[in-house]
Formats: structure tokens, C-alpha cells, sequence
């Protein structure tokens, strides 16, 4: 919200408080000032138009003035055209700098001189209207502007949602003055009431057909008022509160609801039909001309006014263009009502609109302050539009606002502040407050918040607002630390105990991403891992409408961009949860959120370099488990969608399966404009983390190991796993480790064959293992492995 | 050639004037080769010598031998010598040459942040709690007492997959969920987690990010602990000097509630471009638990209080890093992700 620093002056003494200071007191109590714009005005001074001439010569039209600045005249140049003969007019001599940041030079213009600047009000950041040069309605030549119009500070402010009560000046400035600890200038309620007979109530009756919705109305009627323009200083206030002044009855309204935060609406008391107003739902097929020019579609959720025959505005939100206030109008309808928040929200959401009156119901106004608002109103139409105003409104008030008081045992504040307040200066800052403070017999305060203050209804209420006001700068910082009989004892974090992969893919080249969880639905479609996919019911876009069921598609895109940014070789992984929809309840239920551990990485162009990075990337998913020191994985062919069907593998931990590692289908990757191959591996890792054990240590061998070399002929089929699983076997007990090293394929092995060498290390704990022995054994794994495989052996 | 002394000298001679290791090894051979060496040759026909001419020339051969071979001691040490004094020449290497790259990845900077964080609050006596991403709207916002209507539901716009199931929008679920799970105070949890709100992506806000939110539960717990607990935090993350103010503020789940800034690193606090003048920097919202909060989570507000906060990570790697634009975290673009 807007707030001007000028008009808080209204309602509290600023005498040696600058803006600056204003603001920070103002953020300290909780109404966060989060920009500040000052208008000096202080160089401007005021000048009459003596004459006015066109330019002879330039091509644009302007106008050549004699501006009377009290002790000379000066010759002025301006190419708006409204600084007629007798306009005052502000003046920036050169030199100056105008509050916009212009800066003022004496300039000739096609043969004339021209010595000075008549200001339009943007400049002067007084408003954003462009009407030309700012006529003022008084002032004396040769005065600095601000005689008449004083220097201004807008300050952009956040408005808590519990506070309507400040999205007005009087309420903030009920703040500062608590802050500031000097006495308000103003009461909150008004004395003004009506005078004119006969009273209002019979003039206009009011009806409310549902009053959760709607739990006060006000209509007050104003007879003979002359509508026309605001005075000046109404318009600036609007204005520099982002408001544009129509006209002085609409101004009014809107700078009450500025001021005091109750919205209010005029109706033109001759345009309605009849003499009642009706707070009903809409009908069916009702619509309205609102103020904004639209015709708007009501439907019965919404809360209208009406008259006797048709809505003639939408509750709280907007007002209808047949009844509105025109310079014609003489008679009006004054509306200071209390509509139900949520409603007001969605009848606004419904119709795409949002006001300065609904963001003001939409947070709960409270009742009390439609009456403080409908005598101010009243009171200013009175004083500025002339027009009398009739005596006891209608004001029917079928839920009147209920006294919420408080007690407080004042140790409270103590105790949660955690340091002294002493008792009178926390009793001072809530009267100050306006809240009434009444100490018990049994030293426990009994406090009635003031009537604006809706927000306050338990102890911990009250500690804040003395909290807040006594300056939380001045409760000194603690650590907690007492005397616990009881505790959790410390364990690792999940996401810590996974910087063990993290290390792992680090040292392995890999870097780590943080890839979105919401993806385009469609791609997830596409690439057919879709069927547990959780959608989004009103997603922000179709690029983020569903949670992923897989980290490899984000991946995959992350390879893309980084290609397309000139990095060729990628090698990228992500740790992060995949939604999958528990089956049978899409939408319906929580899904599984297993969390995934996930890497991709380029692979060359040809077959070979795919399969070699296939191995380099089993290595590295090896590598993890085992730096989890979880049993290594084992790998069973297998053929799932992203994955190249002879190249895919499913990885397997004490017989459950975690996932899959292998080569991505090539439809996969020339899907996302990837040239040359990828391989990549995507594994469930809570089970890794599960099977976790705190390695134990082994004796070191005491005997030295015998290494043989072993090269296995054998059909293409035969897995090097399946040789590896029966050379372990034939072997026995003497076999400590046996890996393949290398597969061949060539002029030494037939067709349809090939060689896959093996390192056998043999070792006995008991003696150093002889050369015969060894053989022996070698020779039992070879007849195996014939028989078996039908095997041959190359030397 | 048979005087062993000639040969002697000859054999030391031919030493002092050798410049290799490779030329004494010719030598060594030529001279004292088991076979076919000169002062082995000396012995041939030793055999049809007299017992006292072989006592005496087998003294002599022993005594050429025994003078060879300290010659050739002495000359290799020489050699040595001077082959370690000139290794700054003969051996050197263009230093400013590049060290050949390693093929190293990077861990991600909010990782990084997040295990900071996670380890100056487990210092502290904090345990890491998870919950799920896909709540109800009951733990999301009911049992944080931000009912249906309120007007500050409007804070946590949210992405839905059907009534009453949506992305949390703060990981403050997984306080209530703790709550209920450990029954008993004292609590001391940190939350850290994906949270989604429906706003559109921008530099400073995206619809998804990620939280870390802290709770302490247990007896007599004030602002000052709550304020104490923060300003250790961020003095353990950014540095002694840094200074932490909390500004009233408005939750519905914290009673009183605040924001808190913290001082800015670049002018300390006097107001500068990077703080818009402020001297501070807002970090996130804070707060004493709301006793509604604590019934939810099962807790007896009665016999216990507590203080919460909560803040973005990304917010925190931001303010540490100097990134400007929330978007590269998720980006994966790896020239930015590299810098970390
Ligand atoms: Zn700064």
C-alpha cells in the first residue's frame, strides 16, 4: 500500500520526525516500508501567468509565457497550452532539479529565450496524469511551492494480511504514534451524524437476505449535493496514492477508504429504482455495467446490491455504471457496509478484478469501522460538496461485532519475550495501543482490544504487540540450553550419509544438478513413463503440469542444454525424489516418492565406445554402493523404455531390483537432439542406503596369491557373468578372486564366438599355494567350463 | 700389460678423465671384469709361479685392485656430485605450464549450502526430518492454523492434483508430522526439502525451491532463544561480523511472528546498492509456535513452547554467492554450476 507521509501528519505530530525516520519506525512495529520516493519540492516556486503567446517559428506548437514570480517577470516557454492568462503555475528557475531528475538550464528556442520550466504535475511526481502544465488553486507569486502544497514521501508499504485496520492512513499512523509514543490528533470515530429531516432510514430501506455474507449496511442519504471537482489537495493525496480524482463524491469515497480503510460506494439516489436497497445473491443470468466499463456476468455465488429491480453493484467489489454519480447527480446514497471476506475474494477471482475495496473485505474488516467511515465520508461531502445530510441512517447490523477480551497473566510477556518488561511500560504501550487495560484482584489483566483490532484474541496476541512496540532490539539473543532428561541422540541425515555417492561421482567426473520436479506431462507421454504420473490440476503451465516418475527425461534435457551451449561431453547426475501415483489411485492419494539417484553421460559415436562407456558407468555405479559399503550390485540383462534393448541392464541388490543402468535407446536421445550416444543409469537409493553395513576388518593375507590369466572361447551367447558365476564354482575354496578383463573377437576365434579373458588370483590362508597345485586346479576349471560351455581355450 | 702398478695407473687416469657413470662402467669392466678384466689377466699363469712369487703377486693385484676400485668410488661420488648441483639446469621444467585437468564434477552449490546448514544446526543439537512432498491439505495448512478462508492462504498459492491433495507449499508439514511422531519434548528438528508455490518463474521466485525450516520445542523457550538461535546460525554461516534483526511480521502458525534480515555483507549495515540502501538483507519469517500449532502436532501448549523459522536456500546460497538470478540453480547449466 501506498502511504503518504504528509497526510499521517493529519493524525500525529511529525515535528523532527523525518520520512526516513517515519520508515523505520514504521518497520520495526511491522508495517514494512519497502521503498520510499521524496518529492522535494522545496526548489519550485510559485509564478502567474501574465500572457500567453504562440511560438512564431517552431515547427511543434508551444507557448511563449510572462510569468509574474513576485519581484520579475519572466519569459517561460511550455508546449502545453492550459497555463492560460491568471493560471498559477509552478516554476523551476534554472538550476534547479525537478523532483523527476530533470535538470533546469536557460535555453533559447528558435530565436527566443526561454528561462525556467512550468511543471506538469508528473514531474513534479505528484501524480501520473498527463493534462499539461499543474494549475494550482492558490498561492502567492514569488512563494516557494510548498507554502501551498508541502514536500512529499511515498512510502510503498506491506500490509500484513492480519491488519486491514492499516491498509488506511489513520491505522498506520496509529502505529507511528504508538512508536513514536506521542498522542493521536484524531479520534477513530467521528461525531458527525446528519442533521436533515426526515431521517434517513425512512427515505431508503435497506434489507439483507443473508447476513453471513453481509453483516452490516449503512446507507445514508445526502440530498443537494453540487458534484464537480475535489479540491486540489484531495486530488494530490489520490493521486500520489495511485487513485485518479473523478469527481469530488467519488474522490471522497476513495479517500475514506484511503484514510480509514472502509470501503464506500455513492449511488446516484435518483437513478435507483426505488427506495430500498436489497443485499442479496445474484440470480441466475443477472449481469451488470460495472464502473469499469465491462459487462459483467453474476452468478449466485456472488453478493449483489440491488434495487427493486436489477443488481446495482457487486458487493465489495465493484460498482454499476447506471447508478454512479454524475455531475447530474443531486441526491445520493451513501454505502458504508461489511461484506464476509472469502466471499468478496471469490466473487473477485471470479470475475478477474481486483479493487481497492475488495482487497480491503477480503481481509476481514471489521464491522465498527463502517460507521466510523460513513461519518467521515458523510462530514467531508458535507463540508466540500454541500448538500444535506439526513439524520439516522439506515444501518442494519444483524451481527453486531462481539467484544473479544483478553486475559493476560503479564508474567507471559516475560516469559516468551525473554527478558523484563517492566509491568507500567507494558501497560503503557498497549493503552497506547488503544486497547483497555484492567489489572485484577489477582494480578491478571483483563484487556479489550480497541474495536478495529479483530486480530487480537489470545495471550500470545497481546505479548506481541507490547513486543513489538517495546523494540525487539532490545531482547537480548540466547541460546536454549537447560537441563534435559531426555534427548534423541544424533544421527546422520539422510542427505548426509548420500554425500558418500556424492564424492563417488564427483571423483568420477560427474556433477551434481538440481533438476525441477514438475515437467512437461506431454514429454513424459511421449517418451511412454507416464502411467503412474501425478497431474497437476491447475498447473502454472503445460511445461510444468506433471511430477516426474523418472530423473533421467530432466537429465536428458540438461545434456540438451548444455550441448546446445557448446559443451559437448556431459557427464551430469541428480539425487531427487520420482512421484509415481500408488496404483488404482491416480490423484486420489499421496504417491510413493522413492528417491532416486540418477547420472547420464555422453558416450562417443560408434558401439564400441557405447559398450565401453557402458562399463566405465558400471564402474561408477559400483563405486557408489560400495562407497555406501553396501553388498555390490548385480546385473541381469534386461529392456525397459529410454534403454537401448541389447544394452540395458537391470541392477539388481540382494535379489530386489534397484533400477537400470545401460546405453539409452537411440530414438531416446535423437528424440532430444542429442547426436552420438548416451549412457546413463537410474537406481532406487534408500535401498542401498538400507543395506548399508559398518565395513569390518579383515586379516591381511599372511601367504602370497597366485595369479593366472584365463582366455575362454566360448558361443556369443554365454555371458562373461555366467562364466565368471561357474569359474567361482569349479574353482573352490582356493579361488579368492576371479574378474573379466577383456572380450575378443577376431581371426583367432570362429564366427559366432568369442574370447573373454579372465585374472584368477588363487590363495590359501594356510601355506604358499605351489605351482602343481594351482595347475591342478586350473586344469578342473577348463574340463568345467568344456563340458559346461563348451569351451576352448586360447594359450 | 702385466706391472700391476702400471696398470694401476693407467686405470686411474683413465677414471679421473671419465664425465659419465656409463664410461666408469666401461672401465670397471675393462679393468676388473671377472674374466676377461685387465688386473684379472695379471693372474694368468699364477699357476707356474713360486709360493713366494705368487704371495707377491697376488698382493699386488690385490692392492691395484683394492686402488681401482676406490677411484672408481670416489669418481662416482664426484660425478654424482655434480650431476645433483646442475639438476637446476639439466632437469628443469616450464613450471608456469599448466597442470593437466583433472576429470573432477562439481557437488551442487545448494547442496553445499544445505549441508552447512544441516551441520552448524546439528551442532547444535538439530535433527533432520523429511516428510513428503505431496501432502494434504490438512498438514499443509489446517494444523498450521491457516484455515480455509483465511486471508493469508493467499501467501501459499498452491498446485493441486485433487480436493484436498496439493505440492506442499513449506516444509512446515514435517513439523507436525514430527510432533506427532516423537509425542515428547524436547524437540529440536530441522526440515530442509522441495516446496512449490504457484508463482511464475522469475529471478528472485520460482514455483519450486527449497526450504530449510527449524522447530524447538521444550520448556521456557523465548524470543531471545529464537533470536539467539538464528544469529548463530548466520554467524556460522556468513561470519562473526554479521548481525541478524527480527521485524514483526504476520503468520498464522507463529504467535508473535517475524521476518529476519540479516545485516548486509558488503557495507555492514550502512545502507548500499546491493541492500537498496536498506543495510539489511531479508532471509526469512520466524517465530514462537502458535499454541493451536502445538495441539495439532499433539503437544500440550500448557507445559510447552517453542519457536520456529524458516527460510529458501537458494535465498541463502544467493546472499553467499552473489547470485542474482534463482533461476541458474535449476537450470544445469554447467558453466554455472562449475564455479561452486
Ligand atoms: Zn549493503
Amino acid at each position: 500500500m501506498r502511504i503518504s507521509y504528509e497526510w499521517l501528519g493529519d493524525f500525529v505530530d511529525l515535528d523532527g520526525v523525518t520520512p526516513k525516520d517515519a520508515a523505520e519506525v514504521l518497520t520495526r512495529l511491522g508495517v514494512e516500508v519497502e521503498s520510499m520516493t521524496v518529492v522535494d519540492l522545496s526548489q519550485i516556486v510559485i509564478g502567474k501567468v501574465l500572457e500567453q503567446k504562440p511560438h512564431p517559428k517552431s515547427r511543434n506548437p508551444l507557448w511563449i509565457h510572462q510569468v509574474d514570480l513576485g519581484d520579475h517577470v519572466q519569459q517561460i516557454i511550455a508546449g502545453a497550452p492550459n497555463a492560460v492568462p491568471g493560471s498559477l503555475v509552478p516554476v523551476a528557475l534554472p538550476g534547479t532539479t525537478v523532483p523527476n531528475g530533470k535538470v533546469v538550464k536557460d535555453m533559447n528556442i528558435a530565436g527566443f529565450k526561454a528561462s525556467g520550466m512550468l511543471c506538469s504535475a508528473e514531474e513534479l511526481l505528484l501524480g501520473e496524469d498527463h493534462a499539461g502544465i499543474l494549475i494550482l488553486d492558490r498561492g502567492k507569486p514569488g512563494d516557494p511551492l510548498t507554502s501551498v502544497i508541502p514536500s512529499q514521501a511515498i512510502m510503498e508499504a506491506e500490509i500484513t494480511s492480519n491488519r486491514p485496520d492499516c491498509m488506511g492512513h489513520l491505522g498506520v499512523a496509529r502505529e507511528l504514534a504508538a512508536g513514536l509514543d506521542r498522542p493521536m490528533k484524531r479520534d477513530f470515530m467521528p461525531a458527525f451524524t446528519g442533521t436533515a429531516d426526515p431521517p434517513g432510514r425512512d427515505l431508503v430501506k435497506v434489507s439483507i437476505d443473508d447476513p453471513d455474507l453481509c453483516s452490516r449496511y449503512i446507507g445514508g442519504v445526502i440530498k443537494g449535493v453540487r458534484v464537480g471537482p475535489s479540491p486540489d489537495w484531495m486530488q494530490r493525496r489520490l493521486r500520489a496514492c495511485g487513485v485518479r480524482p473523478i469527481n469530488n463524491i467519488v474522490d471522497i469515497t476513495n479517500y475514506v477508504l484511503l484514510e480509514y480503510a472502509q470501503p464506500l460506494h455513492a449511488f446516484d439516489l435518483a437513478r435507483l429504482s426505488g427506495p430500498a436497497i436489497h443485499v442479496r445473491r445474484a440470480r441466475a443470468n443477472e449481469k451488470l455495467l460495472a464502473l469499469d466499463g465491462l459487462v459483467r456476468d453474476l452468478t449466485s455465488d456472488m453478493l449483489v446490491i440491488a434495487d427493486a429491480l436489477r443488481p446495482v453493484a457487486v458487493a465489495g467489489v465493484i460498482g454499476g455504471e447506471e447508478t454512479a454519480v454524475t455531475t447530474a447527480t443531486r441526491d445520493i446514497l451513501l454505502e458504508s457496509a461489511n461484506f464476509n471476506g472469502p466471499s468478496v475474494r471469490q466473487t473477485s477471482r471470479a470475475l478477474g478484478l481486483r479493487t481497492e475495496a475488495s482487497a480491503r473485505f477480503e481481509r476481514a474488516l471489521p464491522p465498527e469501522l463502517a460507521l466510523a467511515g460513513a461519518r467521515r465520508a458523510a462530514s467531508l461531502i458535507a463540508e466540500l460538496a454541500g448538500g444535506s445530510v439526513h439524520r439516522e441512517w439506515a444501518d442494519v447490523y444483524p451481527r453486531p461485532q462481539q467484544p473479544v477480551r483478553v486475559n493476560l497473566r503479564p508474567a507471559l510477556i516475560d516469559d516468551v519475550l525473554g527478558t523484563h518488561v517492566p509491568l507500567e511500560e507494558a501497560e503503557s504501550i498497549l493503552k497506547r495501543l488503544n486497547f483497555h487495560v484492567k489489572v485484577m484482584g489477582d494480578g491478571e489483566w483483563d484487556v479489550l482490544p480497541p474495536v478495529f483490532r479483530l486480530d487480537v484474541t489470545i495471550p500470545e496476541d497481546l505479548v506481541e504487540e507490547v513486543g513489538r512496540v517495546y523494540g525487539y532490539d532490545r531482547v537480548p539473543p540466547t541460546l536454549p540450553g537447560r537441563r534435559h532428561e531426555r534427548w534423541t541422540p544424533a544421527s546422520p541425515s539422510l542427505d548426509r550419509r548420500l554425500d558418500a555417492i556424492r564424492e563417488v561421482m564427483a571423483g568420477s567426473g560427474y556433477t551434481e544438478t538440481w533438476n525441477p520436479a514438475l515437467v512437461p506431462g506431454r514429454k513424459l507421454e511421449a517418451l511412454r513413463i507416464a502411467a503412474h504420473a501425478m497431474r497437476v490440476s491447475n498447473p502454472l503451465s503445460d511445461d510444468m503440469d506433471t511430477l516426474r516418475t523418472s530423473l533421467l527425461p530432466s537429465l536428458i534435457e540438461a545434456m540438451t542444454l548444455n550441448r546446445d551451449r557448446g559443451r559437448l561431453e556431459v557427464r551430469i547426475y541428480e539425487i531427487a525424489e520420482a512421484y509415481l501415483a500408488r496404483v488404482g489411485e491416480r490423484n486420489g492419494a499421496q504417491p510413493e516418492e522413492p528417491l532416486r539417484l540418477a547420472a547420464i553421460a555422453s558416450a562417443g559415436e560408434t558401439a564400441d565406445e557405447g559398450r565401453d562407456a557402458v562399463y566405465r558407468l558400471k564402474s561408477v555405479l559400483d563405486g557408489c554402493v560400495a562407497a555406501m559399503a553396501a553388498p555390490p550390485c548385480a546385473y541381469d540383462r534386461a529392456s525397459t523404455e529410454l534403454f537401448h534393448p541389447g544394452r540395458c541392464a537391470a541392477v539388481m541388490l540382494d535379489g530386489r531390483q534397484l533400477g537400470y543402468i545401460g546405453e539409452l535407446h537411440p530414438t531416446v536421445t535423437a528424440g532430444a537432439g542429442i547426436d552420438g550416444r548416451v549412457v546413463a543409469f537410474e537406481i532406487d537409493v534408500e535401498p542401498v542406503v538400507a543395506a548399508s553395513r559398518i565395513p569390518r576388518a579383515q586379516p591381511l593375507p599372511r601367504f602370497p596369491g597366485v595369479q593366472r590369466d584365463l582366455a575362454v572361447i566360448v558361443d556369443e551367447t554365454v555371458a562373461a557373468g555366467v562364466l565368471q558365476a561357474a569359474i567361482k564354482e569349479l574353482a573352490g575354496d582356493l579361488l579368492e578372486q576371479v574378474r573379466a578383463f577383456d572380450e575378443y573377437r577376431g581371426t583367432q576365434v570362429p564366427d559366432g564366438h568369442k574370447s573373454v579373458a579372465f585374472t584368477l588370483t588363487f590363495r590359501s590362508p594356510e601355506r604358499t599355494l605351489t605351482d602343481a597345485e594351482v595347475d591342478k586346479v586350473m586344469s578342473e576349471i577348463k574340463q568345467g567350463l568344456e563340458k559346461r560351455h563348451r569351451a576352448r581355450f586360447r594359450e | 700389460m702385466n706391472d700391476p702398478s702400471a696398470l694401476t695407473a693407467d686405470a686411474v687416469e683413465a677414471i679421473g678423465k671419465s664425465q659419465t657413470s656409463a664410461e666408469l662402467e666401461r672401465i670397471e669392466v675393462e679393468y676388473l671384469g671377472r674374466k676377461s678384466g685387465h688386473v684379472s689377466k695379471l693372474l694368468e699363469g699364477i699357476g707356474r709361479l713360486s709360493a713366494d712369487e705368487r704371495a707377491v703377486l697376488g698382493k699386488a693385484v690385490n692392492e691395484a685392485k683394492r686402488m681401482i676400485e676406490g677411484a672408481l668410488a670416489a669418481r662416482r661420488s664426484q660425478l654424482e656430485a655434480t650431476r645433483l648441483a646442475d639438476l637446476a639446469e639439466t632437469e628443469a621444467i616450464d613450471v608456469t605450464f599448466p597442470g593437466r585437468p583433472l576429470e573432477r564434477g562439481q557437488i551442487h552449490v545448494l547442496t553445499q549450502v544445505r549441508r552447512q546448514i544441516e551441520t552448524v544446526l546439528e551442532s547444535l543439537g538439530y535433527q533432520v526430518e523429511l516428510g513428503p512432498e505431496v501432502e494434504t491439505e490438512w498438514f499443509n495448512f489446517e494444523a498450521l492454523n491457516i484455515a480455509a478462508g483465511h486471508p493469508a492462504r493467499e501467501m501459499w498459492d498452491s498446485f493441486y492434483f485433487g480436493p484436498g491433495l496439493l505440492l506442499r507449499a513449506h516444509t512446515s508439514p514435517v513439523q507436525i508430522h514430527a510432533m506427532q511422531r516423537i509425542k515428547e519434548p524436547p524437540i529440536y528438528i530441522i526440515t530442509p526439502g522441495r516446496c512449490y508455490r504457484r508463482d511464475a518463474p522469475e529471478a528472485t521466485r520460482l514455483p519450486y525451491f527449497s526450504q530449510v525450516e527449524g522447530l524447538a520445542v521444550d520448556k521456557g523457550l523465548t524470543v531471545g532463544d529464537m533470536k539467539g538461535t538464528l544469529l548463530f546460525m548466520i554467524q556460522s554461516l556468513y561470519g562473526r561480523e554479521r548481525k541478524v534483526r527480527v521485524r514483526p511480521s504476520f503468520f498464522p502458525f507463529t504467535e508473535p511472528s517475524f521476518e529476519f534480515d540479516v545485516s548486509c555483507g558488503i557495507c555492514g549495515g550502512m545502507g548500499c546498492k546491493s541492500c537498496r540502501h536498506k543495510g539489511w538483507l531479508e532471509v526469512g519469517g520466524c517465530g514462537m509456535v502458535h499454541p493451536q500449532v502445538l495441539r495439532n502436532g499433539g503437544i500440550d501448549p500448557s507445559q510447552w513452547n517453542g519457536y520456529a523459522w524458516g527460510f529458501g536456500i537458494e535465498r541463502m546460497a544467493m546472499l553467499k554467492h552473489d547470485v542474482d538470478d534463482m533461476r541458474l540453480f535449476y537450470e544445469s547449466d554447467l558453466r554455472f554450476l562449475e564455479q561452486f
